[in-house]
C-alpha cells in the first residue's frame, strides 16, 4: 500500500498516545491501590464490591450494638447481684430473728437493720439510666418499676408498675436480643419484708410468738424464692452475653471473609501492574526509536 | 522544425509536472490536501503521412488523486466517532460521582439505617434519636447533591446542543459558499482542487457533528443532507437548524430550508448531536427519574411507618422526610423543626421503651422500591444497581468509541494512501521530470546542430 509521509507521524502519535494513556491509567491505579478506577471497567465487580461494603456497614453497626448491649447487660448484672446480696443480708437477719432466745430489744434492733436493706432494694429496683429512664420497667420506661405508697396498708404499700415486655435490639440481619431485665416480683418481696419489719418493730415483739414466727418464716420463704429467681435472671444475663459473644464471633468472621473477598475483587495486583507498566514503557521506547530511524530516511538527502 | 516543437512541448510538460510536485511538497503537512499530478498525453501528428511520429506531448489536465468512496468512508467514521466521543466525558463524570461509594447515597443510607439500628439499643435515648435525625439530614443532602450534579449535566447537554446547532448552521453556510465558488471557478477553467479540499474539510467537520448523506452534482457542487433526508446544503443554499427548549427540559430540533420546515427526531441524528441524545435519553433522564422516584418512595415508606407508631410522649408519629420533586433546594429534606422526641419508635402509646415500630423502620432497608429503569429492587441495593447500569452504558460506549477511533484512523490512513503526499515519491518525480526537461533541452540542441549543419552546406 502507498504510504503518505505524514502517516508515519500519525501512526507514531497514535501509538504514543495509546501507550501513554494506559501508563497514566496504571499509574493512577498503582497510586490508589484499586484494580478499577471506574465502575465501567468492570460493572459486575463494582456491584459485588458495593454489596460487600453494604454488608460491612450493617455488620459494623451490629457489632457496635453488641458492644453496647454487653455493657448494658453487665450493668444490669451488677445491680442485680447487689440486690441478691441485700436479700441475703435480710435473710441472715431473719434467720437470727427466728431464734427464740432474742430479747424484744434485740428483735427491735433487727427490725431497724432491715429498713436500710428494704430501701436499698427499692432503690435498686427503680434503677435509672443516664437519661432518667427506668431500667427494669420493661417497655414502660417512664414508669417506676416499683411504687411506694406509705398510706396503704402494710403488705400492699409496694406496687409493681412497670411491665414485663422486652426491648429488642437488632444484633444481626433479622436477629434481635432482649436488652432488658424486668423485675415485677420485687414489689411482692418488698411487701413481705415491709410486713415482717413492721411485725418485728412492734413494741414487745417476741420471736416465740407464733404470729411473729409465721411472719418471719413466710418472709424467709419469700426471700428464698426471690433469691432463686434473681439468680436465675442473673445467669440468664450471662447466657445472653454468651449468645452475643457467639454472634460477635460470627459477625467478625463474616466481616473478615468479606474484607478478603473485597481485596480479591478490588485490589490491584501490583506485580501484574508492574509487568504491564514495563510492557508499555518498552512499547513507547520501541516506537520512539523506530520513528527516529524511519524519519532519517529521505530521498532528498541523496539528491 | 517539428523536432524543436516536440522538444519544446516536452520542456513545458516537464515544467507543469515540476510545478505540481513543488505544490505537493509545499503542502506535505497541510491537513486534507489532495496531491496533484500532471496527466501527460502524446499529441497526434499535425501533418498527414506515415512518417510523422507525432507532435510532442501535452498536459491534458492536472490530475487530482482522490477517491470519493474513501472520502465518504472518512465522513461516516467521523460521525460515529463524534457520537461516541461526545457521550463519553459525560458518562465518565457521572461514573466518578456515583462510583464513589463513600460520598454517595449508598453510604448515606448505611449511616441512616445504622443510626436506626443503634437506636434499637436504647429506643428512648435522646442522643441516639438525635443521631437518626442528623443522619436523615445527611442522607437528604446526598440525594440533593447527586440530583444537582444530574441537573447540571442536563443543563450542560442542553447548552452544548444549542452551540452545536449554531455550528451546524455556520459550517453548512460555508459549504454552500464553497459550492458557489467551485461552480463559478470551474466555469472560468480555473483549477478548483484547493477549493474542493476546503469543502471536503468542512463536510468532514460537519459529519463529526451530525450524520450526513453527500451527493455529487453534475455542476461540481455537492448536496449535503441529514441521514433522515432533510436538506442542509443544496448548491449555493444552506438550511437553518434551530433548537427549541420544551417545558420538560427536552429540546425540539427543526430544519428550515427555503419555505419548508422539517421537525427532526433527536435520536436519529448521529454524530455529536446523536451522542448528546444517547447520553441524555439513554442514561441521564432515566437516572434523574430513578433518583427522584427513590427519594419519593423513601420519604413515603419512612413517613408512613413513623405514622404507624407512637412517640415517647404517646402521640402518633409525625413525618421525618419531606419530598419535593421540583424543589429549587433539592428533592429531599427533613421536616423543618423535627425533634428527637417526634420519632415514633414505639407501637404502643403507653410504652415508650417499646421498639416494634423501630424494628419495622429498620426493615425498610430491605423493602423493595420500584424504579423505572430497574423495576422492583431493595432500597439498599437500588443505587448499586443504578451505578452498575451506568457502568454498563459507559462500558458499551467506551468499547464503541475505541472501535470508532480505530475505524476513523483506518479511514484516514486509507484516504491518505490515495491523496496524501509522499516526499520520497515527489523527490523521485522531481528527478524524473528534471531529467525529462534536460533531455528535451538536449533535443533542442541536437535539432539546432542539425540546422547548423544544413546551413553550413548552403554557405
Amino acid at each position: 500500500m502507498r504510504i503518505a509521509s505524514t502517516q508515519y507521524h500519525t501512526t507514531m502519535n497514535t501509538a504514543l498516545q495509546t501507550a501513554s494513556s494506559r501508563v497514566q491509567d496504571l499509574l493512577q491505579k498503582m497510586a490508589s491501590g484499586d484494580k478499577y478506577s471506574l465502575p465501567s471497567e468492570n460493572p459486575i465487580a463494582n456491584v459485588r464490591l458495593s454489596r460487600l461494603s453494604r454488608e460491612e456497614a450493617s455488620l459494623d453497626q451490629y457489632l457496635d450494638n453488641i458492644q453496647t448491649l454487653h455493657g448494658r447487660l453487665a450493668k444490669d448484672e451488677t445491680v442485680m447481684s447487689g440486690m441478691s446480696s441485700d436479700m441475703l443480708s435480710a435473710r441472715d437477719l431473719l434467720v437470727w430473728a427466728a431464734d427464740g432466745t432474742n430479747s424484744p430489744s434485740d428483735v427491735q434492733a433487727m427490725a431497724d437493720s432491715l429498713q436500710p436493706i428494704i430501701d436499698s432494694l427499692f432503690y435498686s429496683a427503680n434503677s435509672r439510666d443516664a437519661e432518667g429512664h427506668y431500667v427494669f420497667s420493661g417497655t414502660a420506661t417512664d414508669t417506676p418499676t416499683v411504687q411506694y405508697d406509705p398510706a396503704a396498708a402494710v403488705g400492699s404499700r409496694y406496687t409493681a408498675t412497670g411491665n414485663t415486655q422486652q426491648q429488642l435490639v437488632a444484633v444481626g440481619n433479622g436477629v434481635t436480643q432482649p436488652a432488658n431485665t424486668t423485675l415485677p416480683e420485687m414489689a411482692d418481696i418488698l411487701n413481705v419484708l415491709d410486713r415482717v419489719r413492721t411485725t418485728l418493730s412492734t413494741t414487745g415483739a417476741n420471736a416465740n410468738d407464733p404470729a411473729v414466727r409465721a411472719d418471719v418464716m413466710g418472709a424467709l420463704d419469700g426471700l428464698d424464692t426471690a433469691i432463686d429467681l434473681n439468680s436465675s435472671k442473673v445467669s440468664g444475663l450471662g447466657g445472653t452475653q454468651n449468645i452475643l459473644n457467639t454472634l460477635e464471633d460470627n459477625h467478625s468472621n463474616v466481616s473478615l471473609s468479606n474484607k478478603q473477598a473485597a481485596l480479591v475483587i478490588g485490589q490491584l495486583d501490583y506485580g501484574d501492574a508492574a509487568v504491564q507498566m514495563n510492557g508499555y514503557t518498552a512499547a513507547i521506547q520501541a516506537t520512539q526509536k523506530a520513528y527516529g530511524q524511519i524519519s532519517k530516511l529521505s530521498l532528498f538527502d541523496v539528491m | 522544425m517539428s523536432i524543436i516543437y516536440n522538444a519544446l512541448s516536452g520542456t513545458q510538460a516537464a515544467q507543469v509536472a515540476l510545478t505540481a510536485a513543488s505544490q505537493n511538497i509545499s503542502n506535505v503537512m497541510t491537513p486534507g490536501y489532495t496531491r496533484q499530478g500532471a496527466l501527460l498525453a502524446s499529441v497526434q501528428p499535425l501533418q498527414a503521412g506515415v512518417r510523422s511520429p507525432g507532435s510532442g506531448v501535452t498536459v491534458t489536465s492536472l490530475l487530482r488523486f482522490s477517491d470519493t468512496y474513501k472520502s465518504l468512508q472518512l465522513w461516516n467514521a467521523a460521525s460515529e466517532l463524534g457520537q461516541r466521543n461526545t457521550a463519553q466525558p459525560y458518562l465518565t463524570q457521572l461514573e466518578q460521582v456515583m462510583g464513589d461509594d463513600e460520598s454517595g447515597i449508598n453510604s448515606g443510607l448505611d449511616t441512616f439505617f445504622g443510626a436506626l439500628n443503634a437506636a434499637s439499643v436504647e429506643p428512648t435515648s435522646s442522643p441516639l434519636r438525635q443521631q437518626v435525625i442528623t443522619s436523615a439530614d445527611a442522607l437528604a443532602q446526598r440525594f440533593n447533591s447527586l440530583s444537582q450534579v444530574l441537573s447540571n449535566q442536563r443543563a450542560s447537554v442542553t447548552q452544548q446542543r444549542t452551540t452545536t446547532v449554531s455550528q451546524i448552521n455556520t459550517v453548512s453556510a460555508q459549504v454552500a459558499d464553497l459550492n458557489e465558488k467551485i461552480v463559478s471557478a470551474q466555469a472560468l477553467g480555473v483549477t478548483v482542487s484547493g477549493l474542493i479540499d476546503a469543502r471536503d474539510n468542512k463536510i468532514d467537520e460537519l459529519a463529526g457533528i451530525v450524520s450526513l448523506q453527500v451527493v455529487d452534482q453534475p455542476d461540481g457542487s455537492r448536496s449535503v443532507s441529514l441521514r433522515g433526508g432533510q436538506p442542509l446544503v443544496v448548491g449555493a443554499r444552506a438550511a437553518t437548524m434551530t433548537a427549541q427548549g420544551n417545558p420538560d427540559g427536552s429540546q425540539t430540533l427543526t430544519v428550515d430550508f427555503a419555505n419548508e420546515s422539517f421537525t427532526l427526531a433527536n435520536n436519529k441524528l448521529g454524530g455529536q448531536m446523536g451522542g448528546l441524545d444517547d447520553f441524555e435519553n439513554g442514561t441521564l433522564v432515566p437516572l434523574m427519574q430513578s433518583i427522584t422516584d427513590m427519594a419519593q418512595q423513601l420519604t413515603d415508606n419512612v413517613n408512613n411507618q413513623l405514622a404507624a407508631g407512637y412517640t415517647p410522649g404517646g402521640t402518633p408519629g409525625a413525618p421525618l422526610f419531606q419530598f419535593n420533586a421540583t424543589g429549587t433546594t433539592g428533592v429531599l429534606s427533613i421536616r423543618p423543626g423535627v425533634l428527637s422526641d417526634d420519632l415514633a419508635f414505639s407501637s404502643d402509646p403507653t410504652k415508650p421503651g417499646n421498639s416494634d415500630n423501630l424494628t419495622a423502620l429498620i426493615g425498610l432497608q430491605t423493602q423493595p422500591v420500584t424504579l423505572p429503569a430497574l423495576g422492583s429492587v431493595s432500597l439498599s441495593d437500588a443505587v448499586t444497581q443504578l451505578v452498575a447500569q451506568l457502568g454498563m452504558n459507559s462500558q458499551q460506549n467506551n468499547t464503541a468509541l475505541s472501535t470508532a477511533s480505530t475505524v476513523r484512523d483506518q479511514a484516514e490512513e486509507s484516504w491518505k494512501s490515495t491523496s496524501g503526499v509522499n516526499l520520497d515519491e515527489e523527490a523521485a518525480n522531481l528527478i524524473q521530470y528534471q531529467q525529462m526537461y534536460q533531455a528535451n533541452m538536449k533535443v533542442v540542441a541536437v535539432a539546432n546542430e542539425l540546422f547548423d549543419s544544413t546551413l553550413a552546406v548552403l554557405s
